[in-house]
């Protein structure tokens, strides 16, 4: 089974860049396009990585952030910050696991993504 | 000299000399009749008293009152010529003097000297040379009263009488002169005082006009001005600053610098600010920004000196910069906005792009493959151009940090190279790059806005160069400073170009930027970068032949290599 990975991107054409990469890359994608979507989804399942934008229509990527980084059940979770934010990308650069500025390269989500996979427990 | 005392002679109504004579002659005149009337009263005593006979002084009584009465139509004759009474009387005086006694003793005798009187006189109530004139009158009236006397006149005592009018004719003359001088020391006393009074009053109007007229501007010029002592007390303010504060006048008038930048109105950054600022002593004039409650005011401070160079206060200049402040804002927020808005779309379509070289949604033959490359590296100009706006933008509000990391320079070089070596390679130029071995392997820094420095200069020299390499290298300048350089083959810039080069917008014609492409931002940027990092940019160029970009910076090494 592959592992799942939830892209959070209100911008309909970067989400589908986003979730053909992360597809290329071998995760089952769930595409979720604002807060208020992600929060309810987030609240049901955990899955292995979030590509998280911080600019969301109802609910923040911020909020988003904070929720994940204080639920138990994210603690295997890796989050990727999409962020435009140079500024704003280095200040979550502690909470987040990788940020990323955009524009971001299909190929380049697609190669990190790729090397998140988590390794078999005995390797 | 003595024209202007002729002149000034001239311009008086009295001649003083004239006056003086008349006086004198009045004196004399009244002095005499007094003598006459006593000659008479004691005539007339004596009489009364039987001591003479009325035959005896008769006519000693009539000449009295002849004389009196004389002197009194002289004295009408005085009112109409006061020169032709004065000859009068003298010639009178004199005739009178002659038949004062016996012929003999007139001519040859002890009644010769009553000549002296009307000589001297004359020097005085006449002019001083009519002496002479006397003279020679006494003199005629001895020698006629020898022949018709059959005596011989005294003549060494007419000699006497010449050298009586001589002497008198001197001393006169002396006496006129001195006084004459007199007369003209004063006036001209007179005159400088008067001159010195008339420039005092017009002084005095000029500053009272002046020091109003500085008064009247104060008042009315929308800037606000404070002015300081030495002390930092306000000394002087102006209706604007009162407005611009939005305190009441009696606290702005006779605060101090201390009191004023404690103001609740300030945080304490701008507080820091504005202390700084009126409490310099340089000499150069400075202005900040600063945050009064709502307002954003532009503040302006300079040092007073009084004509010896003693520094006598500070004068400081508010201006009201709300509104541009706000127009500044928005612009910059504009340009971020439409910046952000512009780079999502280029984001969707380089991305896509990728996507279909590498054939997700299948396989694309070679032809389609060459498209989508150039679809993508138009992209990527157009977000490079973006991203500039955005810098630029960032820059212009104070927005732009430098984040300072140790990094290595050797990995900046290569990450370099990453980007650029394609675009060069499309150009067919060669990118070559060297790394000075005295740099130490770490140095703190933002190794980012760096690599966009590097980033910019080649690709403005890659931009302006059709044949031959770009090369860059960082390099160990001194014991403080390091430096990147790129120096390139292409056209070169020409020299009074140089200064414009780091100018936003600004291209050395405008037919470059449509040969060349570009916004005319990337060296801009370069430099404020530079600056940001307490560096600076220097350029060397020659036509035809190529140009070099240093970007001098200050070194600072990196600890992580101790601690490590």
């Amino acid at each position: 089974m592959n592992e799942t990975a939830f892209v959070i991107e209100d911008d309909e054409d970067l989400s589908t860049i986003f979730t053909e990469a992360l597809q290329s890359a071998g995760y089952q994608v769930e595409r979720l396009l604002d807060g208020a979507a992600a929060r309810q989804r987030l609240s049901e399942t955990a899955p292995h990585l979030v590509l998280l934008d911080m600019h969301l229509p109802h609910v923040s990527g911020a909020d988003l952030l904070t929720g994940i980084r204080s639920d138990e059940r994210f603690a295997r979770t890796l989050v990727v910050i999409a962020t435009a934010d140079a500024r704003l990308g280095e200040e979550y650069r502690s909470v987040a696991d990788f940020v990323l500025i955009k524009p971001i390269s299909f190929v380049q989500l697609r190669d990190l993504t790729q090397r998140l996979h988590k390794p078999p427990a005995a390797a | 000299m003595i024209k202007k005392f002729t002149d000034f002679l001239k311009l008086t109504p009295n001649d003083p000399d004239e006056s003086r004579r008349t006086k004198l002659l009045h004196t004399l005149m009244l002095g005499m009749s007094l003598l006459a009337l006593l000659v008479v009263i004691l005539s007339a005593t004596a009489i009364l008293l039987n001591f003479s006979k009325l035959e005896d002084v008769a006519l000693l009584i009539y000449g009295c009152v002849a004389f009196i009465v004389m002197n009194g139509l002289i004295f009408l004759l005085s009112k109409w010529s006061a020169k032709t009474a004065a000859w009068v009387f003298l010639l009178i005086i004199n005739l009178v003097l002659a038949a004062s006694d016996t012929p003999d003793k007139v001519g040859n005798g002890s009644s010769m000297f009553v000549f002296a009187i009307p000589i001297a006189t004359a020097a005085l109530l006449l002019s001083p040379a009519s002496s002479f004139v006397f003279a020679a009158l006494s003199s005629a009236i001895v020698v006629v009263l020898g022949i018709n006397g059959n005596f011989v006149p005294n003549y060494p005592t007419l000699v006497g009488f010449f050298v009586l009018a001589l002497v008198s004719w001197l001393s006169a003359q002396g006496l006129q002169n001195a006084l004459k001088e007199l007369r003209a020391t004063n006036a001209n006393l007179d005159r400088l005082v008067q001159e010195r009074t008339k420039e005092l009053a017009k002084a005095l109007s000029r500053e009272r006009i002046e020091a109003g007229r500085s008064k009247a501007i104060l008042e009315s010029i929308a800037d606000g001005v404070i002015v300081f002592d030495i002390h930092g007390k306000a000394i002087e303010i102006n209706p604007a600053i009162v407005r611009l504060l939005e305190l009441p006048f009696e606290q702005v008038h006779g605060t101090t610098i201390d009191e004023l930048t404690r103001s609740k109105a300030l945080d304490s950054r701008n507080r820091g600010i504005l202390a700084g600022l009126l409490s310099s002593t340089g000499q150069q004039l400075t202005s900040y920004r600063v945050l009064w409650e709502r307002k954003t005011l532009s503040v302006s401070s300079s040092q007073v000196f009084d004509t010896e160079g003693t520094r006598m206060g500070t004068v400081a200049v508010f201006r009201d910069f709300t509104r541009e402040a706000e127009v500044e804002k928005m612009k910059n927020t504009f340009l971020a906005m439409v910046s952000h808005e512009l780079r999502t779309p280029l984001n969707a379509i380089l991305g896509y792009a990728e996507m279909l070289k590498e054939t997700i949604y299948g396989p694309i033959n070679e032809k389609q493959a060459r498209t989508t490359e150039r679809i993508m590296s138009n992209s990527r100009r157009l977000l490079d151009i973006v991203s500039d706006l955005l810098d630029q933008a960032q820059m212009e509000a104070g927005k732009l940090t430098i984040m300072a990391r140790p990094f290595k320079p050797v990995e900046l070089l290569d990450n370099v190279h990453g980007v650029m070596d394609k675009i060069a390679a499309d150009k067919d130029l060669a990118l070559t790059s060297g790394l000075d071995p005295e740099l130490p392997e770490w140095l703190t820094g933002d190794q980012a806005r760096l690599q966009q420095i590097l980033i910019n200069l080649i690709n403005n020299s890659i931009k302006f160069t059709k044949t031959g390499s770009v090369h860059f290298r960082a390099y160990r300048r001194d014991k403080k400073r390091w430096a990147l350089e790129v120096r390139d083959t292409g056209i070169g810039i020409p020299a009074d170009e140089i200064a414009l080069v780091f100018e936003s917008f600004h291209q050395v014609d405008s037919t470059t930027s449509r040969e060349h492409g570009g916004f005319g931002l990337g060296l801009s940027i370069v430099k404020q970068l530079a600056n940001l990092m307490g560096g600076e940019v220097n350029v060397s160029s020659q036509l035809e032949k190529g140009s070099a970009f240093t970007v001098v910076l200050p070194m600072v090494v990196s600890r992580r290599r101790i601690t490590k």
